[in-house]
């Protein structure tokens, strides 16, 4: 547990880099910092590990003020990961990832054998582990600065805008990957970054911050999204937060439709008898893999005996995962089906059924509620 | 016209190999002056080193420091080096150090530069992650800062040593010995061309085989900032290797920074035509 007390930075020539701090950052969870630019969150990370130290209040560590430990020590104890990724360009990948070992005076075979562990647990190649940084890509680098930073196994992680600097397929894939790790580890991870759909995305809580270094709202993402304090943290989270924050409610709660699913090699006729006014009709394989849409009025103008898999059906657009996806998720795939309806499929891609947007709408009140 | 140049040109060859060296008299000939000329360049270059490593470390360390000893370094620059020799006389007599004293304060006025933007040249991200690894102010100028100012500095070496290796000629001139004696004592004075051109081709060569040695020096201790080191192990482990989409691959910026400090205007001729100082501006 990580406990800001009042913590302040004030420097010399009048700025107030952070203004007293009260906010206590859980262990094992990951816990975001964000702001615009000049709202302290960088300086407050910095006051963990002691790079910068506080001109009042206190910061302690499993309720040890940090102020008591050695400097370099403590360093050592804490992972690091920096924008850029920082990493020495005069070391190999491997070296690079050692350092912290190698300066705990594990010894080279031991520092270089938990390096290669590293790589493998990043997603790095070990052709790559003799390579030097500028022979890396820029979501390559960052990886090498992860692991890095837990070559140690430190309880603690912090992390400095350590994304900001890739393009935003990289950016999403090692957001991923930093999700899967933390699953596996549980580090106490702060996380800064003044881009909020990946505080939302990564945080378990969130703390906000306004420039002036002052806390604005420390919540968990859905809270943050849901209930904005006041109006600048709701301009900052964004003016589709309601549409963002069904992220965070499961698909599966949605009903599902079956009445309206019917195999190729079904009628039209029977088809249309069956819909009891519904516009839309699912047309799948016999193995429940979807084709498309036929509408009701198409039903209607074809011979009835003719085989719904011999339509001319309109594309179903893409599926929502029923048991992984969001409401978000299934909200998207009716808006962008053609019939505005979502198609709900499972882990096989088999549908399960379909989400009317009567069936849609009702879930989404629900959750505003 | 052909036959003459040939002939000159053999007549200098027979005069140099002739007078390589003199059996019974070790003083005399063409080889002490060489290794007098070697000695005389190389250890000025390594005690300008010497000086410049701490002097630029403290510079970097106390920023206001460096202004001021740089400008003392240019100035001491600008006296002639035939004249910070006759100064040197009567302290150091006709010993080396007379000529070893002033050309390695020369030396500093790239050494220093060099040493003082190696440091400065490693990058902000990469300073601030070696602080938040628990690297310690001295462990990082040893293990992270000096490593990465390598190339800048050798960069100053190269620079240094052929401007040195060319002075070292003047130091004839108050009879210290090395190549420039051929030149000025055997050639000038007896009005014969063949000293003169076997002094000149010497020190040229000389010049030319230190800088290869410091550049094949470079290579060996930076490997990290080869570019064609890479592409060898580019190509092999090339294919699905990254999950990432590949970056351009970029420079190391020390070796960018090596190249612009090698077209630093230096003034190379003995002498006492020294160059304005409009190329100064890449000191501040």
């Amino acid at each position: 547990m990580i406990t800001f007390e009042g913590a302040a930075k004030l420097y010399p020539d009048g700025t107030v880099a952070v203004d007293a701090l009260d906010l206590t950052v859980e262990t094992g969870q990951t816990t975001v910092f964000v702001g615009p630019s000049g709202s302290g969150k960088t300086t407050s990370l910095r006051m963990i590990n002691r790079m910068v130290e506080p001109t009042g209040g206190a910061v302690l560590i499993d309720g040890q003020d940090v102020r008591l430990r050695d400097p370099a020590a403590l360093r050592r104890s804490i992972g690091y990961v920096i924008q850029q990724a920082g990493l020495f360009p005069h070391r190999t990948v491997r070296d690079n990832i050692a350092t912290v070992p190698l300066l705990l005076g594990w010894g080279r075979a031991r520092a270089r054998a938990r390096a290669a562990e590293l790589m493998e647990l990043v997603g790095l190649e070990p052709s790559q582990a003799r390579r030097y940084p500028h022979q890396l890509s820029g979501g390559q680098q960052q990886r090498v600065g992860v692991a890095r930073a837990l070559a140690a196994d430190p309880p603690i992680l912090l992390m400095d805008e350590p994304f900001s600097a890739v393009d935003p397929v990289v950016r999403a894939s090692l957001q991923d990957e930093l999700l899967r790790l933390q699953e596996e580890l549980h580090k106490t991870v702060v996380f800064v970054t003044h881009d909020i759909d990946e505080a939302v995305r990564l945080g378990d809580r969130i703390a906000v911050f306004r420039p002036g270094g002052r806390l604005a709202q420390y919540d968990s993402p859905e809270r943050l999204l849901a209930a904005p304090r006041d109006a600048f943290v709701e301009s900052f989270v964004g003016y589709d937060r309601g549409v963002r924050r069904l992220s965070f409610f499961p698909a599966r709660e949605l009903s599902l439709r079956e009445d309206v699913v019917f195999g190729d090699d079904t009628a039209a006729g029977a088809a249309a008898a069956s819909m009891r006014g519904e516009p839309w009709a699912l047309v799948v394989t016999g193995d429940h893999v979807p084709l498309g849409w036929a509408g009701a009025g198409q039903l209607a103008r074809v011979p009835a005996d003719t085989a719904l898999g011999s339509l001319d059906l309109a594309p179903y657009g893409h599926t929502f995962a029923v048991d992984t996806d969001s409401l978000r998720a299934a909200l998207d795939a009716a808006v962008l089906s053609p019939a505005g309806r979502a198609v709900g499929v499972d882990a096989a891609g088999r549908v399960v059924g379909v989400v009317s947007q009567e069936d849609l709408g009702t879930a989404l009140w629900s959750v505003t509620e | 016209m052909i036959a003459e140049a040939w002939d000159w040109a053999a007549r200098v060859v027979e005069w140099g190999v002739a007078n390589w060296s003199r059996p019974g008299e070790p003083d005399r000939g063409v080889l002490p002056r060489l290794t007098e000329h070697m000695r005389l360049s190389y250890l000025s270059i390594l005690i300008g080193l010497v000086l410049a490593l701490p002097l630029g470390l403290a510079c970097v360390r106390w920023k206001p420091l460096y202004p001021p000893v740089l400008t003392g370094v240019n100035v001491l620059y600008a006296v002639p080096s035939i004249a910070l020799f006759f100064l040197m006389l009567p302290y150091t007599g006709f010993s080396d150090w007379t000529a070893v004293v002033p050309l390695a304060l020369y030396t500093l006025v790239v050494l220093l530069p060099n040493v003082v933007d190696g440091l400065r040249q490693v990058p902000d991200h990469v300073r601030q992650a070696a602080v938040a690894m628990g690297f310690g102010p001295l462990r990082r100028l040893v293990y992270v800062e000096t490593p990465v100012a390598v190339p800048v500095i050798i960069a100053g070496l190269r620079v240094a040593s052929v401007a040195t290796i060319s002075m070292v000629s003047v130091a004839s001139l108050v009879g210290l010995g090395g190549l420039g004696q051929l030149i000025l004592s055997d050639g000038f004075r007896r009005q014969f061309d063949a000293p003169i051109v076997v002094g000149i081709v010497l020190t040229v060569l000389l010049a030319f085989v230190t800088d290869a040695v410091l550049v094949l020096a470079q290579r060996l201790l930076t490997p990290w900032a080869r570019e064609d080191g890479g592409r060898r192990r580019r190509r092999r482990a090339a294919g699905p290797a990254g999950a990432d989409t590949a970056a351009a691959p970029t420079a190391p910026r020390a070796a960018e920074t090596a190249e612009a400090a090698v077209r630093r205007p230096v003034r190379t001729g003995p002498g006492t035509g020294h160059t304005a100082e409009e190329g100064r501006s890449w000191t501040s």
